[in-house]
């Protein structure tokens, strides 16, 4: 199989032409349909691959291209995508002024780039394109919330605040989420934890829903969430932006502030945002923990409230053909979790202390701070384009629970202990990474060389243990062509190497465990819960793709092996969850998972409606996954039962539907669907599905966009989401009932002194429903999700000028 | 035109009989039912039960299971704290909170023979005369053959 692909490669280059011919200039200028100049739009010779963007006048200019016929694509955010051919015969080529069209939804969910000219090779794989705009209409509790709307996209979330996405039914380590060109690094393995990301501070976000290992390396082996940066100002400015936000569900206020300018070649930039909430709303009065009866104070889940402090700083040098930016960023969140049950063990609760106010942040709650430094650079030389992203960051993550002795920890907690008596769990993380890639073409291949680098170093306090410390170097290198098979088919290839070793460091607990009890005489020793293990990886894969596009009509497959190297908790665990009742045991011998994926997208766009399918099929050679015996351990485990990682083959299986269709000038629908089905073929759960698969859903959209008058720039929509029940279940999941929810969005842009103010107002959940969220991590102890919740935000665009205001 | 219009009906088609798969696979019916822990009349000890230090007492508990019952394990531990709640609906009178000197503590965990769907657990659990009274937890933990499993938390009280 590697020879037949290198053999591909080698064949690929050798069909490339290096014939050296005139070169020609093409330019014009963007404009939409009133006539106003486009800055920043990309315009893609998808022939050879070459690509630019606009000015703020709208102009562009691209020299250095061969003769002959070339096919132009121009796409830019919230626009119909243009794509025309050109015949280069003369120089310079003027195509002069190029209309774009807003697109036809009244709802921008998903940008209709068509995938050839998307900014990521990403070839044959699907993906949805969300703009700030999109994040604003459907603003969640959390990035990863707001995002849960796209088809085949859901989250797994504890509380109002934090969650982590999950793609067509995979997460945690299964999703790489990259920010500004870095792959974010927190502690993706735990149910618990949300993602350390400010939703105010994203720009574009491309959401790959599949494996994409060949581009990102171990752990996009279930897809990626690309988060790109906030676009830098294109001009002699100074500009800025204020968001309030706020929402009744968990009286929630928030607000976030914005700065960025240029000054001739320096441009720069920063960003501050702040949220405080309060305990959120669930409609019920009592939630039970197992058969105890918890009575809630006035619907809240008791002491899930928090606040969340961003602050970004950026600035860089930028000329036409390079670019020098620094990003810098500080996410520092508070929340508290639900006082009752922590994890699955219910906890008695002094009610008076919890219920006197609604915003305070009791015991349990977790501390987290994750600081970013990222340069972004790029350097076009000819048809080089060449760029580099370094970055560092550190995670610190604390959870505070005060000191309760499980199993055999001593009843009273030693004054000799060096940690606080109520830090639980402490993971302090530091994370060096460096990419580097060149894009370049030649004759009808795009090429795509880089390399990743990557440098981990754990470590982990409180008296409680998980997983151990651990340091962690990557590395990988590969190459991706797209070959330009004609104007309507291209070939996609990719083939990448990747170096991983592990090394854990030795845990020893800091209280005597009984380990064994012969004839009446107990003996007792400090148990080594981690040792001195060593692992070295290496994975060679690889990933094939076509595209077809015939104006309105386009299709995609691809096909693909991707890996994913195997975590220090799933080699490494060795402790007990307390919360959950199980005895951990990591596989210090488990191999990288592996799993093969095909792909399909066919699409067809014409005039009022927009058919999109997208199905996909997955083979997993090993997956790996923490598996509950029917065993019990009194010895390690403290009686509790024990749960080992495990492999097992699995086969996945699913898709997408996304239909839209536009009634009237004013009028129109979506309806998108998704699937997942996994099934476990090998292994003790043989015939199971996978933990936390979302079950089959489906979503009507109704939009009205009445476009005059008053109510000009204005719209208003309804969202019915019928989710279907979730019997395929694993130990220890429940079943989860079906349920049908309303969200309703709604927004208008007010001219205030000349400046246009954007309200968007949502009401999710609209009909106060109690349901179940399959994925959620409440979902175990019976805890609905959040009730009726109306989110206000407000935008105002600030414009200064020689520092004045206009 | 016609062409892809099919080729768009054929797809769709062909995700509506995958779609449709999933009522097949009803059939292959796994086990989802955990096992249950019955604290019938024969039950010791059950949600506010008392019992007595320096004795020897006896644990009795049925379990059930649809397919086949795996393994159990009892953990009895001290609430001096008051620190976790019981998972039963019944509240018991607790004894005020105090610092523990020496708390019994008990933890172990039992084979069921194999095959069995149900199976009455009895174990002669000794009392040590020297440890703290006062509100402990008994927690009972019992699995079935996959993995599933079922967890009592009751509150008890160790007297004089």
């Amino acid at each position: 199989m590697k020879y037949s692909i290198i053999g591909l490669f080698s064949l690929l280059l050798i069909t490339c032409s290096y014939a050296q011919e005139k070169e020609f200039t093409l330019s014009g200028v963007i404009t939409d349909v009133d006539g106003k100049t486009l800055p920043n739009v990309s315009i893609v010779i998808a022939t050879i691959g070459h690509s630019s963007k606009s000015d703020y006048t709208g102009k562009f200019s691209i020299a250095g291209l061969p003769r002959g016929k070339h096919v132009v694509a121009l796409s830019h955010v919230g626009y119909i995508p243009e794509t025309r051919t050109i015949t280069m015969e003369n120089t310079p080529t003027d195509l002069g002024t190029i209309v774009l069209r807003k697109t036809n939804y009244a709802i921008k969910q998903v940008d209709v780039l068509g995938d050839i000219y998307a900014t990521t090779p990403t070839g044959g794989l699907n993906k949805e394109l969300v703009d700030q705009q999109y994040i604003h209409r459907h603003l969640g509790g959390s990035l990863m919330q707001t995002l849960s709307r796209l088809p085949g996209i859901s989250n797994i979330g504890i509380g109002s605040g934090q969650s982590k996405p999950l793609i067509r039914g995979l997460g945690f380590n299964r999703v790489v989420v990259v920010e500004k060109g870095i792959k974010h690094e927190g502690q993706q393995w735990g149910a618990d934890h949300g993602l350390e990301i400010d939703q105010f501070a994203t720009g574009n976000i491309e959401v790959i829903k599949g494996a994409a290992s060949f581009l990102y390396g171990s752990d996009a082996i279930g897809g990626v969430i690309d988060i790109k940066p906030e676009p830098l100002s294109e001009k002699e400015s100074l500009s800025g932006s204020l968001n309030l936000i706020g929402k009744s569900n968990n009286s929630l206020y928030g607000l976030s502030a914005n700065l960025q300018g240029r000054t001739g070649r320096w441009i720069y930039g920063g960003r501050v945002s702040y949220q405080r909430y309060g305990d959120y709303g669930v409609p019920t009065d009592t939630v039970h923990v197992y058969d105890y009866p918890v009575l809630l104070h006035k619907q809240k889940a008791r002491n899930t409230a928090g606040k969340e402090r961003n602050f970004h700083v950026n600035g860089g040098y930028a000329t036409e053909n390079f670019q020098s930016v620094f990003y810098f960023s500080n996410n520092s969140a508070q929340s508290g979790f639900f006082a009752n049950a922590h994890g699955l063990e219910p906890r008695r609760v002094d009610t008076e202390l919890h219920d006197a106010s609604s915003r305070d942040m009791q015991m349990p709650y977790q501390r987290v701070n994750h600081l970013k430094v990222i340069n972004r650079s790029s350097l076009k030389i000819g048809f080089h384009r060449i760029e580099m992203e370094a970055g560092f960051q550190h995670n610190f993550r604390q959870e505070y629970s005060p000191y309760v002795n499980h199993g055999y920890m001593p009843p009273v907690y030693p004054d000799s202990m060096k940690m606080p008596s109520n830090l639980e769990r402490e993971y302090d993380k530091r994370i060096y990474s460096l990419n580097l890639r060149d894009r370049f073409s030649v004759g009808k291949h795009t090429f795509i060389a880089g390399i990743n680098g990557e440098y981990q170093h754990n470590q982990i306090d409180g008296w409680s243990f998980l997983i151990p410390g651990f340091n962690q170097r990557s590395a990988g290198a590969f190459l991706y062509d797209r070959y330009r098979l004609s104007e309507k088919v291209s070939l996609h290839g990719a083939l990448r190497y990747d170096y991983s070793h592990i090394e854990t460091v030795r845990y020893m607990d800091w209280f005597p465990s009984v380990v064994s009890e012969e004839n009446g005489v107990t003996e007792t020793a400090y148990l080594v819960r981690a040792n001195d293990l060593q692992r070295t990886f290496n994975s060679l894969v690889w990933s094939l793709g076509t595209t077809y596009d015939e104006g309105d009509f386009s299709i995609k497959a691809n096909v693909g092996k991707s890996f994913r190297v195997p975590i220090a908790k799933e080699l490494a665990a060795n402790g007990v969850n307390y919360h959950y009742f199980s005895y951990e045991r990591g596989d210090p011998a488990l191999s990288p998972e592996q799993s093969y994926q095909f792909d399909a997208g066919l699409r067809y766009s014409k005039e009022k409606l927009c058919v999109e399918l997208n199905p996909f099929y997955n083979y997993f050679t090993n997956y790996i996954y923490l598996n509950p015996t029917p065993r019990h351990d009194h010895f390690y485990g403290a009686g509790n039962q024990i749960f080992e990682y495990t492999q097992s083959r699995v086969l996945r299986y699913g898709g997408e539907i996304k239909i839209g269709y536009r009634f009237s000038e004013v009028w129109s629908a979506e309806l998108l669907a998704e699937y997942v089905k996994a099934e476990q073929l090998s292994g003790s759960k043989k015939g199971y599905p996978l933990p936390f698969s979302p079950p089959a859903s489906f979503l009507a959209n109704m939009s009205w966009q009445p476009n005059r008058g008053f109510l000009k720039d204005s719209y208003f929509s309804v969202d019915l989401r019928l989710a279907a029940a979730q019997n395929a279940i694993v130990p220890p999941e429940k079943k989860t009932p079906g349920y049908k929810l309303v969200n309703v969005q709604a927004g208008h842009s007010l001219m205030i002194y000349g400046r246009p103010i954007q309200i968007n107002l949502q009401v999710q959940n609209f009909f106060n429903t109690r349901y179940l969220n399959h994925t959620s991590f409440y979902r175990l102890i019976e805890m609905p999700e959040a009730g009726r919740n109306v989110v206000l935000s407000l935008s105002l665009p600030l414009n200064f000028k020689n520092k004045q205001m206009i | 035109m016609k062409k892809k219009l099919r080729l768009i009906g054929a797809v769709a088609a062909a995700m509506c009989i995958l779609w449709s798969c999933e009522k097949d696979d009803e059939d292959k019916a796994v086990d989802n039912d955990a096992p249950v822990i019955d604290l019938g009349a024969d039950a010791f000890p059950v949600q506010c039960s008392t019992l007595k230090r320096g004795e020897t007492f006896t644990f009795k508990t049925k379990f059930n299971d649809n397919v086949e019952l795996g393994t159990y394990s009892i953990d009895i531990h001290h609430n001096f704290d008051h620190h976790s709640h019981s998972t039963e609906f019944e509240e018991c009178d607790l004894q005020p909170k105090k610092v523990p000197v020496k708390p019994f503590l008990f933890i172990k965990s039992y084979d069921i023979p194999s095959g069995q769907k149900t199976y009455e657990a009895v174990q002669q659990i000794e009392v040590p005369a020297d440890i703290d009274p006062g509100d402990y937890h008994f927690m009972i933990s019992v699995s079935d053959h996959v993995g599933w499993n079922t967890i009592k938390g009751l509150s008890i009280q160790i007297v004089e």
